[in-house]
């Protein structure tokens, strides 16, 4: 158990996985730091799941190298690569309770007795599960399944905790609480997490950084914060958050919706005026959202805080957009 | 197959009922589609038959052409009566379970003796007419109350000339002595034949076998057991011998000029001590034909030309004296009751067979498994 | 309380009643029949039964019958569970013609079968032959003809039966779960006899059962292949009712037949049911 805190540095080399003539994951290169919270993020198909399987071994790499601490683990199988795994549908062993299942990884590594016992309470507390020790999985509701798989995940400490899409199964509201609890868990158990979700408010959320992968390569990496703000390329801002796509001065720009300010005609303030129609206003609660049209272009969506502004502006009206300098993010070409 | 059997049946008795007049056409075709069969196949066949013909329950295979060509023919030209088969086997149990239902399709078995003394105390069989079934025409004792015996066969063994040929096995003391002639044995499977032999190789005379002295017989069987095997139907004895699974295997006699030929003459069949087995024609009581067509049947397979063609066909010894004589030369060597063997052979009880059999095949098996 | 209880039984059993009546009639009878024969034949009484205590013979017979069976399940299921796994879990492209060649063993008719099982293995067989002729054996090897050849005989023709509810177990089996208790460190021995065989427990009871309660019937392989030595059960119904008229054994024999069989069933339908509960891999 000792060596989990001490190792954890993940490092991909130029990884390839051919499927045929499909290529999967294209010449991906990747440093995880120890203990980090990394996110690939990425549509289905992208290449995230793909990714994560070779990393834990279920997939023969086609090419490139996957080391861990400095030394490759590729020709390593699964289950000496000590990783974690957390399943989407969480994969709990349903003929076993839940103390069984959360001791498995120590029972057939044949640890004392004495020692599987104190370490699955220990797991059982992380994940507030005592009382349900000896409930079958079936006897659980989806939430408390999911901190099962990930208290068996952690149960003999590995240096890697790799989790495939593990909320997928909940509900909106359950899936938010344990977003936390996640969260939670990982500062305490200083393990390095590699998550997998397409869910871009999931990965904003919780991540050190986050990996976005398109067609089997990655996009771009950041922290939440980078990518939100300075998405490099079309697709990242796209992707992450909503995004209005401009043509200035021969480039692509991205605009979030909430960087606009939006008046009646003649009082725009910002550096940068656009004119339009409000054609549509919809009310979200916390902020409005106006759909405005302006010649020679696609529509803007503009998002505004609702207590802030007011009276909604009526459907036809014209108004004048505007944003400040450093608002609009200039793209790559793709 | 039981249903296939079903529906003829129920065919067989609409087609009755049709041409008396009891059904409508209608109905009756309505039937005929049901089943899937053609009306003309249903009214020429069963239908008809039913009232004008004898139906022969026997086991089938060349036996069909043999009958027909030997008692069907001379039989039709005489009555006019066709000759049908059904050959699914007469074994004791069908023919009983039969008469018990009260749907008897059958008007005669070809079955043994033995049947004809256990079933007809029972009550299952017409007894014989032997105003028009002639008791001169089968040997004396096998013209019983309620079953007579149109030919024989009988237990004899083949040996391997090529582990034997110096010092050929002559009887069923050598049969059963492994030492002298060691090897695989094969025996019938039912008691039958065996349990006869056995005794005869423990020094039994043969004309004091009756009633079989059962420990002693099993003893003997059970002295070889080891080294024998045991077949259930002619051709599983005839392919344990053509296959060299046994260097000795008893066989029916009518076999054996088959397996002489199959094996190039390796294997060749020794007639001593033949156990002769009355093979008979019984009748389940209530026969559809009647009890007088019947016994016409039965007397015309006594002819001598029919024995003689059943003997060439069948290999099946004829029963009637009469025909010894005209045994040709050739087939010999494989009758039971030809001038050559007719002295070395020994009478198999039917009626001891009737009486204790039963118990007896119970005995040799569990004697044997 | 509403309407009288021919009201609730439903429409939908007044349609099928006709059809009802008919197997009532047609099986039920019979069975009456063969259970009303077990103690009036030859005479009114137990008699029949009491044998059962008291010959040697028929607690030998039941004993031969109850050991092939049990042999042949073991084997048949054995066997049955590598060809499913291999099936289930192989290249998927190969599952099809392993499942044409387990679907057309269905059709070879058992008498060919063991006919074949002769020609291979007989003392003058392929095998023996070849054996002799490359000087590893002077003597044949005695496979046929005994109890060996009644289990290799048997084994043969019940293993597609095994196969079948073990394929249909093992498919249903989600397989993250080995990939998950692989990753947790458990080696490919550690995941099968811990994970994936309780798993398809539900299916191996159901293959054995199956195959045992056919075994039980079994009488043209034992006959030949036993060389007359291996006396099984159905065997000897067959002699009871056909060639010595013990209707009344046979009888007896055949309810005591039914009786196991339908306790094996119930025993079947509990776990039947567990499976049902213990499925939760399938959600």
């Amino acid at each position: 158990m000792s060596d989990g805190a001490a190792s954890g540095g993940l490092e991909l080399k130029a990884l390839t996985k051919r499927f045929g003539s499909f290529t999967a994951a294209d010449n991906v290169n990747l440093d995880i730091q120890r203990g980090e919270f990394l996110t690939l993020l990425g549509p289905s198909g992208s290449g995230k799941t793909t990714l994560l399987m070779m990393i834990a071994g279920f997939l023969d790499i086609t090419g490139g190298d996957i080391l861990l601490d400095g030394s490759s683990i590729a020709a390593v199988p699964p289950e000496r690569r000590n990783f974690g795994m957390v399943f989407q549908g969480y994969a709990l062993f349903p003929h076993m309770s839940v103390h069984q299942n959360i001791a498995y990884p120590l029972d057939v590594r044949r640890r004392p007795k004495a020692e599987i016992e104190r370490r699955v309470g220990e797991m059982l507390d992380l994940v507030q599960l005592q009382e349900f020790a000896h409930r079958l999985p079936r006897q659980l509701s989806g939430g408390q399944q999911q901190r099962v798989a990930l208290a068996r995940a952690l149960c003999f400490a590995p240096p890697v905790l790799l989790l495939d899409e593990p909320l997928g199964a909940l509900d909106k509201k359950l899936r938010i609480e344990v977003q936390a609890q996640l969260k939670d868990i990982h500062q305490r158990v200083g393990t390095t997490f590699v998550y997998v979700t397409h869910d871009q408010e999931e990965a904003l959320s919780m991540s050190d950084r986050i990996v976005i992968m398109q067609n089997g390569r990655i996009e771009q990496i950041g922290t939440p914060q980078e990518l939100y703000q300075r998405p490099r390329t079309a697709f990242a801002a796209g992707f992450l958050g909503k995004s209005n796509f401009l043509t200035a001065n021969g480039a692509l720009h991205a605009l979030r919706p909430e960087k606009i300010d939006i008046a009646p005609r003649g009082k725009g303030k910002g550096a940068n005026r656009l004119a339009g129609t409000v054609r549509n206003a919809t009310y979200f609660g916390s902020f409005l959202k106006y759909d405005v049209s302006v010649v020679g272009m696609d529509t803007i969506e503009v998002d505004v805080d609702a207590w802030r502004a007011g009276e909604p502006i009526a459907v036809g009206t014209e108004v004048d957009l505007s944003w400040p300098d450093g608002a609009a993010v200039r793209l790559e070409d793709n | 197959m039981n249903d296939k059997g079903f529906m003829r049946e129920t065919l067989a008795e609409g087609a009755v009922a049709f041409k008396e007049g009891r059904m409508d056409r209608r109905t009756f075709l309505i039937l005929c589609g049901m089943a899937g069969v053609a009306t003309q196949a249903v009214l020429t066949g069963d239908a008809e038959a039913a009232a004008n013909e004898i139906v022969m329950w026997n086991w089938g295979g060349q036996a069909e052409q043999c009958h027909g060509e030997a008692i069907g023919a001379p039989f039709k030209a005489e009555t006019g009566m066709d000759l049908k088969f059904d050959t699914s086997g007469p074994l004791q149990g069908k023919i009983k379970e039969m008469v018990d239902s009260g749907k008897v399709t059958a008007d005669v078995c070809d079955a043994d003796l033995f049947d004809a003394v256990a079933l007809g105390a029972s009550g299952h069989l017409e007894a014989i007419d032997y105003g028009v079934v002639s008791k001169d025409r089968t040997i004396d004792r096998y013209a019983l109350e309620y079953g007579t015996s149109i030919i024989l066969y009988g237990y004899a063994f083949v040996y391997d000339t090529k582990a034997f040929g110096d010092n050929p096995p002559t009887g069923w003391a050598d049969f059963f002595d492994t030492k002298k002639f060691p090897g695989k044995r094969s025996l019938y499977k039912w008691a039958n034949g065996s349990l006869e032999a056995a005794l005869i190789a423990d020094g039994v005379a043969k004309d004091a076998l009756y009633p079989l002295d059962m420990d002693r017989s099993l003893a003997k069987i059970k002295s070889i057991k080891d080294d024998s095997i045991y077949w259930g139907s002619a051709s599983e004895a005839h392919s344990m011998v053509v296959n060299g699974e046994v260097a000795m295997c008893m066989v029916w006699q009518n076999r054996g000029r088959g397996i002489e030929k199959d094996t190039d003459g390796r294997y060749k069949l020794v007639m001593n001590e033949a156990i002769a087995m009355p093979g008979a024609y019984i009748v389940p009581k209530g026969n559809p034909a009647g009890r007088e067509a019947v016994m016409k049947f039965i007397a015309t397979a006594q002819s001598v030309p029919a024995q003689l063609t059943l003997l060439s066909c069948l290999g099946m010894t004829p029963s009637n004296p009469e025909a010894f004589a005209q045994i040709p030369a050739d087939l010999q060597p494989y009758a039971i009751t030809s001038a050559q063997n007719i002295d070395k052979i020994v009478y198999n009880d039917p009626v001891w067979w009737g009486e204790k059999g039963g118990d007896a095949v119970n005995a040799f098996l569990d004697a044997i498994s | 309380m509403n309407g009288s209880p021919l009201a609730r039984i439903g429409s939908g059993w007044l349609l099928v009643l006709p059809f009802l009546a008919l197997v009532v009639a047609l099986f039920l009878g019979p069975i009456v029949d063969i259970l009303r024969l077990s103690v009036t034949d030859p005479e009114p009484g137990l008699g029949n039964y009491a044998a059962l205590m008291t010959s040697d013979s028929l607690a030998r017979i039941l004993w031969t019958t109850l050991r092939v069976c049990a042999i042949t399940t073991l084997f048949s299921v054995a066997f049955g569970y590598s060809i499913a796994y291999a099936m289930v879990h192989g290249v998927r492209r190969d599952r099809n013609w392993m499942l044409s060649l387990v679907l057309v063993s269905f059709w070879i008719s058992v008498l060919v079968r063991t006919f074949s099982w002769l020609m291979l293995l007989g003392r003058k067989g392929l095998v023996n032959e070849a054996l002799a002729g490359i000087g590893i054996i002077s003597q044949p090897i005695e496979f046929m003809r005994n109890e060996l050849g009644v289990l290799i005989g048997m084994v043969h023709y019940m293993i597609p039966y095994a196969v079948l509810p073990l394929l249909a177990s093992m498919q249903t089996i989600d397989t993250r779960l080995v990939s998950a208790s692989r990753s947790l460190g458990a080696t490919g021995s550690q995941t099968f006899w811990r994970v994936y065989l309780p798993l398809t427990r539900p299916g191996l009871v159901a293959a054995s059962l199956l195959v045992f309660i056919l075994s039980l019937g079994f009488y043209v392989t034992p006959a030949i292949l036993g060389g007359g030595k291996v006396l099984m059960v159905a065997e000897y119904i067959s002699v009871q009712i056909l060639v010595t008229l013990r209707w009344g054994t046979a009888a007896m024999l055949a309810a005591l037949m039914l009786f196991g069989v339908l306790g094996l069933l119930f025993v079947m339908s509990r776990f039947m049911k567990l499976s049902t509960i213990f499925g939760g891999a399938r959600a």
